[in-house]
């Protein structure tokens, strides 16, 4: 039976000066400014330690210290974060990236899955790879009894699933963020894939948590630690059904496994994890393409609404951003890489499927029905199952971002302060039009230049707008804000998969008002009292009992 | 009107490693495409199909390769081939260029031997011999022209843009003939779900060389005349000069002075 108690486990204090350390605020922003930044850009970022334990035991013993002088801890890993989770205001920075390795594998006799020990820092990337080619060694079974590596080697191919564009994310860091991307729309978020990890949490003590043990009773859990008892009362709101990564999860039984995913870090750091691989099945990559935006929708929603064909992922991009691609296309071709894309287009969309020459024909004759009625055909589309035409199809997705960028670099050095707003907002499958509708009459008429792509499978289309001046930034800036309420107001999140970070706490109100913020505030100091961990992710840097 | 291309299913070059122990390669986790270079041809050829209609012009794909080479051929059959025809049979095994050229060569006379044009990648990326096609236009006595990044047809010859080290040359040269294709400046075509679909309803056949009559004799590895001793990757290249970019009027000038005093410039 789950219960609601657990016990942490505590360890033996290492000298501090053992830890490998970097101190001083200049020498951290003048020798490592890299740790000072990540992906959100956000500037600023300063601290007066930086250090790289290699053990949960020494991550133990600088909490102590940096809570005798007062400091608090910024978790880095990857720093691919785009909320600025990773950007340190102050106190000391925690870089995991010594602890990058594979611990084991092992088999769940109970779940009937594999799954994969590691440690935080290491990449989504290199986690494939060593899956992938299954480079493990005999003594990593878990346990090492069972020989599971021999068993493995007989296996079909496995990997793990969770895709959230940037692989070079590591498993850690994208258990915080509860990463998703674009392949949740068939296999979930993070959350989905995790079944064991370890914390070390405020106290300098770890939790082992084993998802299906530890549930919520009357509403609580309790902590039991080497300074005392924590009772953690979970929050009642009630989280959306959109795909959302925005504040702390909550459910009424919920597994104390989901507190710490995706809680950005606030309650301690992740310092091992347990992750359930998956056979690997053969892709094939497709964009279909239309001249109304209308029959594009249209299209999705018969796509992910069908009975045979179960897509990977539905990625859409509206005219601005097939402008944008043109234009692209006649002055650098190679940059793009893909045959040049008709005027009349306005609409794409792009999914995968799985490959299997079995399955092809039936597939393909099921999307010609749908795109007919939809006021297009297959001839109106690219399709490609080799790896290195799907690796094609997949620079192409991500080439409109790193276009948009350019242009917001561009316009940086004429307006400093300008930066790109990019909305990240889901909502529920039947608002997707009216959304839809709402985006683009609100952005018409205030007169701003925008594109839009993203993961309309899970109605959650990144909305960018790019201000050509300040005056553009305000009114984007109020528009963003209007797009939040309209999104929680259709059952959505303010924040679908980049979570809150150090920027979004505004919105955070919007979904969840006072009162949940409030609760959020609650459990963080039931469980790091003193404030350790990633203060200013979630809730504002000044934020207090 | 026929066209012939001739195309082999390579490893995926650039994640190939060379073992600098056993100098062989480390092909593991590595997926095999169609040869690029074979695919510039096959675009050529689809080009030629599109603006000249009234040729009625007919692609067909001939691969020699272990069986699995079927899916580089499946490829050829969605990006506008009509046809395709794989030479496979252990006894095709361990063939040089030469050995190769022969079984195509007689795959080409058995399969389809009123052709009009060949038209093939200007080498593999897996070997770089660029030896194949050459050799096949020898053993069929046909005109070749390597080095192609252009073809039009005018009546009863082929009129071939071709890259030299300086520049480009056109040439011409009467029908049948052979023309081997460079990459040019061309983005490669990705099929459409339709043409996907299509494919799988094209004729694919493999063929082996008692199908084709052909002498034991002259192909496989007892007919080939080269074989490979060693692979290995070329050693790195170390030292050189390394100048101080700080001032670049006096970095260039000190460029300048290099370039003259080993004579790379003739100022």
């Amino acid at each position: 039976m789950p219960e609601n108690i657990i016990e942490a486990q505590q360890f033996e204090q290492i000298p501090f000066e053992k830890i490998r350390a970097v101190k001083g605020e200049m020498v951290i922003s003048e020798d490592f400014p890299s740790y000072l930044v990540d992906e959100s850009k956000i500037s600023g970022g300063y601290a007066e330690y930086l250090f790289f334990p290699n053990t949960e035991e020494e991550i133990a013993s600088l909490i102590c210290k940096m809570r005798e002088e007062e400091l608090m801890i910024t978790i880095s890993a990857a720093r691919t974060g785009i909320v600025g989770s990773a950007v340190p205001f102050g106190g000391a920075v925690l870089s995991l990236e010594r602890m990058d390795s594979v611990i084991g594998l092992g088999y769940d006799d109970e779940a009937e899955r594999w799954f994969l020990r590691v440690q935080p820092a290491i990449s989504l990337n290199e986690i494939n790879h060593i899956v992938k080619l299954r480079k493990l060694e005999l003594h990593q079974s878990i346990p090492e009894e069972k020989n599971w590596i021999e068993k493995f080697e007989t296996e079909k191919t496995h990997y793990y699933p969770v895709d959230p564009t940037e692989m070079t994310a590591s498993i850690g860091g994208t258990i915080g963020a509860n990463a998703s991307g674009a392949r949740s729309f068939k296999y979930g978020s993070t959350r989905e894939w995790i079944r064991r990890i370890r914390v070390d949490i405020g106290t300098g003590d770890v939790l082992v948590i084993h998802r299906g043990k530890y549930k919520a009773k009357d509403g609580k859990f309790v902590i039991k630690t080497s300074e005392g008892d924590l009772t953690i009362k979970i929050p009642t709101y009630k989280m959306p059904k959109a795909k959302n990564a925005a504040g702390l999860y909550t459910k009424p039984d919920m597994d104390l496994i989901d507190l710490f995913i995706g809680s950005e870090g606030v309650f301690g750091a992740i310092t091992e994890a347990d992750i359930w691989l998956k056979e690997f099945t053969p892709q094939m990559s497709n964009v279909v393409f239309f001249k109304d935006e209308i029959d594009a929708l249209e299209f999705v929603i018969k796509l992910r609404t069908s009975e045979k064909i179960q897509p990977e992922f539905i990625e859409f991009f509206e005219n601005n951003a097939l402008s944008l691609l043109r234009d692209k296309q006649k002055e650098d071709p190679k940059f793009v890489n893909m045959p040049a894309i008709a005027e009349d287009i306005t609409t794409a969309i792009s999914f995968d499927l799985p490959y299997s020459e079995e399955t092809l024909s039936e597939y393909f004759i099921e999307i010609s029905k749908m795109l007919e009625e939809c006021n297009s055909s297959l001839n109106n589309t690219w399709s490609a199952y080799e790896d290195r035409e799907i690796a094609r199809f997949k620079h192409f997705r991500h080439a409109v971002p790193e276009i948009v960028n350019n242009i917001i670099a561009e316009r940086k050095k004429q307006f400093s302060e300008i930066h790109k707003l990019g909305t990240d907002m889901s909502v529920e499958d039947i608002h997707l039009k009216e959304m839809m509708e709402f985006y683009r009459v609100s952005l018409k008429e205030a007169g701003l230049e925008y594109v839009m792509w993203g993961h309309i499978g899970d109605n959650h289309v990144h909305v960018n707008i790019l201000p050509r001046n300040m005056d553009d930034l305000k009114l984007g800036k109020e528009l963003y804000k209007k797009f939040a309420d309209k999104a929680v107001q259709f059952g959505g999140s303010v924040s679908a998969e980049h979570g809150i970070g150090k920027i979004k706490h505004e919105y955070l109100q919007i979904m969840y008002g006072e009162e949940g913020v409030l609760q959020m505030r609650e459990i963080k100091f039931s469980l790091d009292p003193n404030c350790v961990f990633n203060c200013g992710n979630i809730f504002g840097r000044g934020v207090k009992k | 009107m026929k066209i012939l291309i001739l195309v082999k299913q390579v490893p995926e070059a650039d994640k190939v490693a060379v073992d600098p122990e056993t100098g062989t390669l480390i092909r593991e986790g590595v997926a095999s495409i169609l040869n690029p270079y074979c695919e510039y041809a096959l675009d050529q050829a689809a080009k030629l199909k599109r603006d000249n209609p009234e040729l009625h012009i007919e692609v067909t794909a001939i691969s020699m390769g272990p069986p699995q080479a079927t899916s580089a051929l499946l490829r050829c059959l969605e990006l506008g081939a009509d046809k395709a025809y794989l030479l496979s049979d252990r006894k095709f095994a361990g063939s040089d260029v030469w050995a190769t050229s022969t079984a195509i060569k007689e795959g080409i006379v058995g399969l389809e031997p009123e052709f009009d044009l060949i038209l093939a990648g200007k080498q593999a990326i897996d070997g770089d011999t660029a030896q194949v096609p050459a050799e096949t236009a020898e053993q069929l006595g046909i005109p070749q022209i390597t080095y192609g990044v252009d073809v039009k047809i005018n009546d009863k010859r082929v009129e071939v843009k071709r890259e030299t080290e300086t520049g480009y040359q056109v040439l011409s040269t009467k029908m049948p003939a052979l023309i081997t294709m460079s990459k040019g400046s061309n983005i490669r075509r990705v099929p459409s779900m339709q043409e996907v679909l299509d494919a799988r309803k094209k004729p694919l056949d493999v063929v082996s060389a008692d199908d084709l009559n052909i002498d034991e004799s002259k192909i496989g590895l007892s007919a080939s005349p080269t074989q490979v001793d060693k692979v290995f990757a070329p050693p790195s290249k170390s030292g050189g000069e390394i100048i101080d970019g700080t001032d670049p009027k006096a970095a260039a000038k000190k460029l300048l002075e290099y370039l003259k005093e080993n004579s790379f410039l003739r100022v």
